[in-house]
């Protein structure tokens, strides 16, 4: 770190002052203490900039390879806790506060989430920054700078709605504007078909429109403040203020609108992490982030290198799923067209850069885009990608000859009444690396996504099982267990999660159950007060906190646990019986806004909460929550007060699930199926130290492949089934709205039940009930908790970074 | 639209002393080439060293012009700055034209041919 910032108790007093005078113009006399958070963030700036400066004349001096992240989001969430614990001067500046009269965790809470995703695989794309800058991996973000994040989420009579999160309402405290580097990025046109000076064909792109992308860098620093990398996150521009011949025809308001029309391309992120179809927005923000970065990228590789001879061994391009897989196109047509390549060496070198990650193995949310679209946005992006799809092709058929049906399966462009471009077919054709983000995901990517693919290319595919950085979910966000657990076996699992290993012993000493049940209390206790003030609702801190956190989705299942909570609630109402223990079951996440069944899923949570939490016969042995608007601060209280956490998907349909991982370090069980990384978790903590329920993945092949599940058979079957859907058709959760909730009835019964809700939930209330007794052995329950944390180690996003540093980037 | 003309022997040098060529000045540009291209003019510089951006309109008019003048005439680009020259790069025009660092290397080109 620079030696000029003086990180004493003054030295940082007086820079928190300065900036409070000199940056904002404001008297301390006057100040109130919300006034001083912009100035503390600038402060911790400062320092952020001078180690990114430091940092990056060490990377040039030392020419090192550079790991480029393309990815539509990056869900950071707040960045001041974190950039204090990671620059180590958390203490340093909580002290310098308080002597101000200022409490560093009360500013905290005037941060705002920078809200730029969706879900796990934004989430994920931040924790592998936090990772590749902690091992020192000359490793950098590319995305949107977004000016409508995700949506805020309020709830209105039990129902979602959307508002919208205006990010940057104001200058947000850690991006760097750097207008400087902007640049063009063409869309639209047409191809004009000539002939070069040689007489040779020569495609002109003509007629096109221009945008222009402005980069912002965050500053990303690594723990221990050695390394500090950046997210470069790039706003569409008009490419002048105002089309001058618009506005001297005097049509002021067509040239603001073209000017508004440039700049709409970074306004919003799409809600839903999966495949936006028909939107033409979708696929211009998917290429302006695409064109901007490899424009960046080259150019950067250019400043310190004649030729693109040494371009893969000094670059990696990440695509976090198929969303960037313009690349591709973008990177050929960089070197053919502005560069004179020759195809076939600038595909070795495009091909050499590019690694794709998988992160979904379901149908609709595999990207696919018209080819009239594309030939509409990107004329010449198309031919280029005719030309790939016309080698791949080419090299199909010589090594199957005669296999038209392969052929067919394999193409990048789908055949149809409206021909497609497959996306993912386009990622792997053009990376050198392919991986899934579980083992079981990406054996699933092998057998059955693309295994025409894999046996083309067997050496492409691995397996890169996600992580979660240390940093963020426990240091961060459970100072409490991270202290206790620091105080206990060290500090060096904050880079080194195996040594959590070293916790196993105490799994069984009294003692320290008695401290980590402690700490899990307090803990619960903060959730509590959240849930008070968030939906009014008192729960008992003494109950098991029972949490479903993530987005809303029926292949999630939301479902089965509600179903699951409708039996106990009829247990105790019609039965007369009184569970073991009591519960709190908590649900967080938001709904795609054009996800109907989502949205009613919410609802429904409410309608039961409702009901249930106001019956006098279930009292304090119940109660049912929706805490609105999850996000990443969010889930930073949530997680640490969680006892068990619901990973009860479908089998087959999470690829890995990373909120299972956050649980888990933090103490809850988990109660799950054998799906995505909940398989990987059971093997590291042991069976008996995890609840495993439901349909295995070849059970749920087998019904599909042989259309043996009928849905009715195991409504009239099973008494607890028929029950529990006959409250659904009975109005039983909505007597003043009637009808409201029969769609569930109809899914599950007359539609087929795409989920398998039925057949897990059985096993799902045997398995609910082992965890009822666990949970009463309180012992029993520390020993199993403490040791979930003990065997996380695994599932550090330094363990999955260094996997991808050594097997595809070459950079460790 | 600023643009200044000079005759070198044969050869017609244009220079847009305008920073942009875009859609408010493509039109006046294209229509004084080609009524240079029209009044006989065969060889002809286009000297781009005072500009730094052209738009597709501008590029449009300036590939227009090359056919117009048709199999006996010859159109130069000169001296265009990085900005430009990548803008030819992206559309391939670079391929199309001649395209040389300075002005006296162009009118040195249509000596030749």
């Amino acid at each position: 770190m620079e030696k000029t910032l003086n990180n004493t108790n003054a030295g940082l007093t007086n820079s928190i002052l300065r900036h409070l005078k000199y940056s904002l113009g404001k008297d301390s006399a006057k100040a109130t203490k919300q006034d001083y958070f912009e100035p503390l963030c600038m402060t911790v700036r400062d320092r952020l900039i001078a180690g990114l400066i430091e940092t990056e004349r060490r990377y040039v001096q030392e020419d090192r390879k550079r790991v480029y992240y393309l990815s539509m989001e990056f869900l950071i969430g707040r960045a001041l806790g974190n950039n204090l614990l990671n620059l180590r001067l958390y203490d340093a500046f909580r002290e310098a506060l308080a002597e101000q009269g200022l409490d560093l965790e009360e500013l905290r809470e005037e941060e705002r989430d920078a809200p730029l995703g969706n879900g796990g695989l934004g989430r994920l794309a931040a924790c592998f920054l936090d990772s590749m800058a902690t091992l020192g991996i000359a490793g950098f973000g590319y995305g949107l700078h977004y000016e409508y994040g995700l949506f805020k989420q309020e709830i209105e009579n039990g129902y979602q709605k959307e508002k919208p999160d205006f990010w940057p309402s104001r200058q947000d405290p850690w991006e760097i504007e750097r207008a400087d580097e902007a640049c063009l990025v063409p869309l639209y046109g047409r191809i004009e078909h000539g002939t070069d000076r040689q007489g040779l064909y020569n495609p002109m792109w003509l007629d096109w429109q221009v945008i222009v992308g402005v980069p912002y860098d965050m500053p990303v620093v690594g723990f221990g403040g050695a390394t500090v990398n950046y997210l470069r996150l790039y706003a569409a521009r008009a490419s002048s203020e105002f089309s001058t011949e618009i506005f001297n025809e005097g049509d002021y308001f067509r040239a603001v609108e073209e000017k508004i029309a440039a700049e709409t391309v970074s306004k919003v992120l799409y809600p839903d992490d999966t495949f936006a179809a028909g939107r033409e927005l979708r696929l211009i923000q998917e290429y302006f982030l695409v064109a901007c970065a490899v424009r960046d990228i080259v150019r950067r590789y250019l400043h310190d290198h004649a030729t693109f001879d040494a371009f893969p061994a000094k670059t990696a391009i990440q695509m976090n799923d198929t969303h960037p897989a313009l690349a591709v196109a973008e990177l050929m047509r960089l070197f053919v067209d502005e560069y004179e390549l020759p195809w076939e060496r600038a595909w070795e070198i495009t091909v050499g850069t590019l690694g794709y990650t998988n992160h979904t193995l379901l149908s609709e949310a595999l990207e696919k885009w018209s080819v009239t679209l594309l030939e509409k946005v990107l004329p010449r992006h198309l031919q280029i990608i005719h030309e790939i799809n016309h080698r791949l092709l080419a090299a199909v058929l010589s090594r199957w000859p005669g296999d038209l049906d392969r052929m067919r399966r394999m193409s990048i462009i789908e055949e149809g009444p409206e021909k497609q471009v497959r996306m993912a077919h386009l990622a792997i054709t053009g990376s050198h690396a392919v991986n899934g983000v579980s083992a079981l995901h990406s054996e699933l990517i092998k057998k059955v996504l693309v295994p025409d693919f894999h046996e083309l290319w067997p050496e492409r595919f691995s397996n890169k099982t996600n992580g979660i950085t240390p940093r963020r979910w426990l240091l961060k966000a459970n100072p409490l267990l991270a202290g206790l657990i620091t105080r206990t076996i060290g500090a060096d699992w904050i880079t080194d999660l195996d040594c959590l290993r070293g916790l196993e012993p105490y799994a069984v000493d009294p003692a320290f159950q008695r401290e980590f049940m402690d700490v899990k209390k307090k803990n619960k206790e903060l959730l509590r007060e959240v849930v008070s003030s968030t939906t009014g609702i008192a729960i008992d801190g003494d109950s098991l906190f029972d949490v479903q956190a993530k987005r809303i989705h029926e292949y999630k299942r939301q479902l089965l646990k509600v179903l699951y909570i409708i039996h106990e609630y009829l247990l105790m109402t019609e039965d007369g019986l009184t569970p073991l223990i009591p519960r709190t079951h908590i649900f967080a996440g938001k709904a795609a806004p054009g996800y109907w069944q989502a949205k009613q899923i919410i609802k429904l949570i409410n309608s039961l909460g409702e009901t249930i939490n106001n019956d006098r016969r279930v009292g304090d042995m119940m109660k049912v929550v929706f805490i609105p608007d999850y996000r990443v601060s969010l889930a930073e209280k949530i997680i640490p007060a969680a006892d068990l956490s619901e990973q009860i998907s479908t089998a087959g349909t999470e690829a890995s699930g990373t909120g299972n991982m956050k649980f888990s370090l933090n103490g809850a069980l988990t109660i799950g199926t054998m799906d995505g990384a909940n398989i990987e978790i059971m093997e590291e903590v042991g069976e008996e130290n995890i609840h495993i329920f439901g349909l295995k993945i070849a059970e749920v092949e087998k019904f599909k492949r042989s259309g043996a599940y009928s849905p009715w058979d195991w409504y009239h079957h099973h008494d607890v089934i028929r029950r529990v859907l006959d409250t659904f058709r009975d109005d039983r959760f909505c007597p003043q709205e009637p009808g409201l909730f029969r769609w569930v009835f109809d899914r599950i019964l007359n539609e087929g039940d795409e989920y398998f809700h039925l057949p897990d939930l059985i096993n799902y209330i045997e398995v609910q009930g082992q965890v009822d007794r666990d949970y009463h052995d309180q012992s029993l329950w520390s020993r199993k908790a403490i040791l979930n944390v003990a065997r996380m180690g695994k599932f550090s996003s330094d363990r999955t970074i260094r996997e991808y540093g050594r097997d595809i980037w070459g950079v460790l | 639209m600023r643009i200044e003309e000079s005759r070198i022997g044969e050869v017609l040098v244009v220079k847009p002393m305008d920073r942009r060529i875009d859609a408010s000045s493509a039109a006046a540009f294209k229509a004084l080439l080609n009524d240079r291209i029209q009044g006989g003019q065969q060889r002809i510089v286009l000297n781009l060293s005072e500009v730094d951006f052209i738009d597709s309109t501008g590029l449009g008019a300036i590939v227009s012009s090359l056919k117009r003048m048709g199999e006996f005439g010859d159109l130069v680009i000169s001296n265009p700055r990085e900005t430009v020259m990548s803008l030819f790069r992206l559309t391939r025009m670079n391929r199309v034209f001649n395209i040389l660092p300075s002005e006296e290397e162009a009118l040195a080109s249509l000596s030749k041919s």
